[in-house]
């Protein structure tokens, strides 16, 4: 058992991890589910809302560059969707580092924002402070 | 019905001649070179062939063949692969993979661009699955490019059990029970079926080594495992998959071979790589050229 199995918090909080990715997705949901999350997963920011609009989720972990919909537009549709959904905690993710994807995604209502690649460290870190999970 | 099938298929006899010209028919297709000290090998496919098509001999049988009623060149390709492998063979590879290889790839990528990793042949799975688990494990940039990683395999019915994606204890023998319970779900009879989203992360094709044009369709990969397979083939036909190998690598890429095996003596057109986890041999990058 690794350390970080050891501090995992007993949380059942539901995570969505939207990556075109299927490693990358599987990545992070093993990293979750090893901690105690539920995770779903969506392949672009279509599917996701799908997914938002008929399951409750704590924390949205979301890719930027995705085809079809991107993380941004993902995120802006979120934001001003009708009802609590609009409120969902999301971490959003991505490759690059430039001052304009992180103002992008500030002015997209990104909660956190963070630069791959990801720590399982880290991705646990943000990913309990956002969703509301137990220390 | 089976038994008189086995029973209609002994009654039928090959001849030394025959079996010659199934064994060029073979080579001539796929480049894997069949003697006399594999007899016993060849015989029984062979008939099994012969049984399957209901010839009545093998001239019936060959006519079948060369017309490819019923896809019967890709049956015969089949019976005459060698499908035994299993996870993590030949680990130290996957090591040099993770720690020199993909450092020098990432060298040429841009944040968040495409790292392409061919497997092939790929058997039933269990090389391309080790090498997402592999890295899933042991690279800490997993998530930073998008990796894509290809199955191929001249074989169909392999492909089909790798897209299957089920393995039995002794295919699974070299993972820890740990990572056995998170990338796979237990299925009847002591097997194992690996896990959807894993199964997804894998593309698997049918690739012939020797056939260019087939070849043609692989392009720009970063590293290309290709273990036990060159074994098979005469010098000829080794020289032809080496060149179209070279030409599926993008400038700078690497090719791993098996243990046994050996580029230098098919081709001069690769660079050996001897790092500590493993010797590769790589496709010299555009302006290292002539140096």
């Amino acid at each position: 058992m690794t350390d970080i199995e050891r501090a995992s918090p007993p949380s059942r909080k539901r995570i969505l991890v939207v990556d075109d990715s299927s490693l990358v997705r599987l990545y992070y949901r093993d990293t979750l589910e090893k901690a105690g999350f539920e995770v779903e997963q969506a392949i672009n920011g279509i599917e996701a809302m799908e997914k938002v609009l008929v399951q409750p989720f704590d924390l949205a972990i979301i890719d930027v560059n995705m085809p079809r919909m991107d993380g941004i537009s993902f995120l802006r549709t979120l934001r001003s969707s009708p009802g609590d959904v609009a409120t969902l905690p999301a971490l959003v993710i991505t490759t690059e580092a430039g001052e304009q994807d992180v103002a992008a995604a500030r002015a997209a209502g990104a909660n956190f924002y963070l630069v791959k690649p990801l720590s399982q460290q880290d991705l646990l870190r943000h990913a309990a402070a956002l969703s509301g999970a137990p220390p | 019905m089976a038994g008189s099938e086995t029973h209609g298929a002994r009654a039928v006899r090959v001849t030394p001649e025959e079996v010659r010209r199934l064994c060029e028919f073979l080579y001539r297709r796929t480049g894997m070179l069949f003697n006399d000290n594999k007899r016993y090998y060849i015989d029984r496919r062979l008939i099994e062939r012969i049984a399957a098509t209901r010839s009545a001999s093998f001239q019936a049988y060959f006519a079948i063949l060369r017309s490819d009623v019923d896809h019967e060149i890709e049956h015969l390709i089949n019976a005459f692969t060698v499908n035994e492998t299993y996870f993590n063979r030949e680990e130290h590879q996957l090591r040099c993979m993770t720690s020199v290889l993909l450092g020098n790839v990432i060298r040429r990528k841009p944040p968040g661009g495409a790292i392409r990793i061919w497997s092939v042949p790929c058997s039933t799975g269990e090389e391309p699955y080790s090498i997402a688990i592999w890295l899933m494990e042991n690279w800490s940039h997993v998530d930073s490019y998008n990796i894509e990683i290809v199955g191929s395999d001249i074989d169909t019915r392999a492909l089909k059990a790798a897209a299957n994606g089920v393995y039995g204890e002794r295919a699974l023998m070299r993972l820890s029970r740990d990572v056995i319970h998170r990338y796979f779900r237990p299925v009847a009879d002591g097997e194992y079926q690996i896990d959807p989203g894993l199964r997804d992360s894998i593309q698997f094709t049918r690739a012939n080594l020797i056939d260019a044009q087939d070849m043609a369709r692989y392009r720009d990969f970063d590293i290309v495992f290709c273990r036990n397979v060159l074994i098979y083939f005469d010098d000829a036909s080794r020289r032809i998959a080496a060149e179209n190998l070279y030409d599926c690598l993008g400038p700078g890429g690497y090719i791993c071979l098996g243990h046994s095996e050996t580029m230098s003596r098919i081709s001069p057109l690769f660079r050996v790589c001897r790092f500590p986890d493993a010797i590769v041999y790589q496709r010299p990058e555009a302006d290292h050229d002539g140096h």
